[in-house]
């Protein structure tokens, strides 16, 4: 695969045509003008009436549209979209446009690639989706074992090593390998992407004060703290198992470049409490660089012009800047 | 023979930030209007306060003073209980954990003897805690076992407008899922209704938390959240309390900050105390409630690394103080309360001849 260069127009997929994807993916190149170059594929058709639109044949006939003009690259899809309602017969073309971003990744045509919400419920309905979310797809597309999810904010990353499973389910699914294999491929991560040298991971508790001494659960010392001992030996920057109550205030905060924690809202809770509309999802351990806006379809307001654009620009921004620090 | 309420305020870990704390809170004319009965060390009170940089003028009594008519104002009676030359600053020790255990205890027998309408306390550390008593686990058992309550009391955090209360607190967290029922949801929302309805909500509105993520996507990710918190919230409903959810736990309390709600129910203790703290680790107050009087601390602990310095923030200690003095207004204007100070003095004597307890 060729290196990626950050001058590389970004791809952003459609998404779940019936959700906000289109209407925000416009706003964002109103708001971004050619300060940070990206392009939409979809369907046209699927934007708000009236878009000021070029289609491009493409990635990088991207550069060469007016700043004030969305540039796309078209995908045909099997009629218009009517917002809040998504057709089953859409969802085979959902699929098909992250999966035409990820060969444009992997050919090296684009600098990375952002995607919009998708609505698991409608691929599986339509199409037989079977995969929980964007994030296993990705791997799957690219043919890679195991990838991390990241969110980000300007201020906290996080990191859930369990993701999208009952609570009940998490104590056994969190294994030594999983949590080894997680705390590694973010720490290259954020040396590759984020210009981080030595990155300082923090790894919360499974349980309540960290288990207390083993008097509230025995996981911090059967599993995790030898673990991080060991990877300590093996020279990273890790502090933990730490209390998670107390590691998301400000002094705490700046006292790491990660939080690595052990289930979904364990990471999810202080990140969409710090900073409820600019989080950025992120996927680490991909060939490529891939981010995401942290909210939904929001098929409640589809349509209407009021959706919030700022954490998908937060995810173009973000995008560009691994982009910048995977390219020295 | 007692004309105001009272707070009881029991002085905490002398290694932390504990006594410097209950210093600044007897120096401070808002903290400290002259209704606090102060429990601790005299010789550990005067170091809090140089610790502070304060000259405090506080009348010392013997445990006498609780006998008969209590003097007016805020006063200590000194336990003579916790030796500053045993107790190292910074450091978890036997003789700071038993000194706090000590001071926590007669505080609470003061308010049960109707002496004081509400106990108030400086931080204390567990560990410390366990050196002197080594079968104490939490604030909730020593309590009850104090004041030899039939009841359990319930830990609330106040932070601000938002109240937190939780379903499981201290278990694994293998053990929550498993430890959820309707029954047990349900309760919790009746006693925090009530002891919300106790400081002076009318119909407290309460947000739920889900257990799963995103509520557990329609069943996608776990059941819990439609077989067992749905049906709690449907009943507390039919009791006609204000209760919305199982809501996604992430954004519950964006939503309870927004004023959606008074208070969030949250099933397990990190789901809670993660966003509380982050929001206000320097303001959020612990109330513990249940035990007939209510009983609040700061939500943060005793500092080490700090203790002695002179620095510790007293946002969270005079919130702490300021709800407890509210609450105690409320519980006496209920004047359902017997107040006898018959037989107290003996009885802290007592904790302070007993032999280690193990």
């Amino acid at each position: 695969m060729p290196a990626l260069a950050p001058d590389l127009p970004i791809a952003l997929t459609c998404g779940e045509p019936a959700g906000i994807g289109p209407e925000i993916a416009l706003a964002a190149r109103m708001r971004l003008g050619a300060d940070l170059p990206f392009f939409w594929i979809g369907d046209p058709r699927h934007l708000p009436q009236g878009a000021a639109v070029t289609e491009i044949a493409s990635p990088a006939a991207a550069r060469d549209v007016a700043p004030d003009r969305l540039p796309v690259l078209p995908h045909g899809f099997d009629g218009p979209a009517s917002p809040g309602q998504p057709r089953p017969d859409h969802a085979a073309d959902v699929i098909a446009v992250i999966a035409r971003a990820v060969a444009l990744a992997m050919a090296g045509e684009v600098a990375a690639i952002c995607t919009a919400p998708i609505s698991k419920k409608a691929l599986k309905d339509g199409a037989g989706f079977a995969f929980p979310g964007h994030t296993e797809f990705l791997a799957d597309l690219a043919g890679v074992g195991r990838v991390v999810m990241m969110l980000a904010c300007d201020a906290l990353r996080v990191v859930p090593v369990t993701i999208h499973i009952p609570l009940a389910d998490v104590p056994a699914t969190l294994t030594p390998d999983l949590l080894e294999e997680t705390l590694r491929i973010t720490h290259a991560g954020l040396q590759r992407d984020f210009g981080l040298t030595a990155p300082r991971l923090a790894v919360a508790g499974l349980n309540p004060h960290a288990g207390e001494g083993g008097t509230m659960g025995g996981q911090e010392i059967a599993m995790i703290a030898p673990l991080l001992d060991r990877l300590r030996a093996g020279g990273m920057a890790i502090a933990g198992p730490l209390p998670a109550d107390t590691m998301f205030h400000p002094a705490a905060r700046a006292r790491y470049d990660a939080a690595v924690c052990m289930y979904h809202d364990q990471a999810l809770i202080p990140i969409k409490t710090l900073d409820f509309a600019g989080g950025v999802n992120l996927t680490l351990g991909l060939p490529f660089i891939r981010t995401s806006p942290d909210h939904g379809t929001a098929f409640d307001i589809a349509g209407q012009g009021i959706a919030d654009p700022s954490s998908l620009i937060a995810a173009l921004r973000m995008a560009r800047d691994m982009a910048r620090s995977r390219a020295q | 023979m007692i004309q105001n309420p009272r707070m009881a305020m029991a002085i905490g870990d002398g290694g932390g930030i504990g006594p410097e704390l209950a210093a600044r809170v007897l120096a401070d004319e808002t903290a400290n209007p002259g209704d606090l009965i102060v429990f601790g060390d005299a010789r550990l009170l005067e170091r809090g306060a140089a610790q502070a940089g304060l000259d405090l003028s506080l009348p010392v009594l013997g445990l006498d003073a609780l006998s008969g008519t209590l003097p007016d104002g805020s006063f200590l009676v000194d336990l003579a209980n916790a030796d500053p030359a045993e107790i190292a600053v910074g450091e978890a020790s036997l003789a700071g954990g038993r000194g706090a255990l000590q001071n926590f205890a007669a505080a609470l027998l003061t308010a049960k003897a109707g002496l004081a309408d509400a106990v108030f306390f400086t931080p204390f550390n567990k560990y410390a805690m366990r050196l002197a008593h080594p079968s104490y686990v939490d604030e909730i058992g020593f309590i009850k076992s104090t004041i030899n309550s039939t009841r359990s009391g319930r830990e609330f955090n106040v932070l601000d407008e938002v109240w937190n209360a939780r379903v499981t607190s201290h278990i694994p967290l293998r053990e929550v899922a498993d430890a959820l029922s309707v029954d047990r949801i349900f309760d919790s929302l009746k006693l925090t209704v009530e002891v919300m309805e106790g400081a002076g909500y009318t119909r407290p509105r309460i947000g739920v938390a889900a257990l799963n993520p995103h509520a557990g996507d329609g069943r996608n990710f776990g059941t819990e959240d439609d077989d067992i918190i749905h049906p709690a919230v449907l009943r507390a409903q039919a009791e006609q309390f204000a209760v919305e959810g199982p809501i996604p736990s992430d954004t519950v309390f964006v939503r309870a900050l927004k004023g959606e709600y008074d208070a969030v129910m949250t099933m397990y203790h990190d789901q809670g105390q993660i966003a509380m703290k982050l929001l206000g680790f320097d303001r959020g107050v612990t109330l513990i409630a249940g035990y007939g009087f209510p009983i609040v601390t700061p939500a943060h602990g005793t500092a080490y690394d700090i203790a002695g310095q002179g620095k510790a923030d007293t946002g969270a200690t005079f919130n702490a103080a300021a709800l407890g003095r509210k609450l105690a207004a409320m519980e006496r204007a209920r004047g359902d309360r017997i107040r006898s100070a018959e037989g107290l003095a003996d009885q802290i004597g007592a904790l302070l001849t007993a032999p280690q307890a193990a």
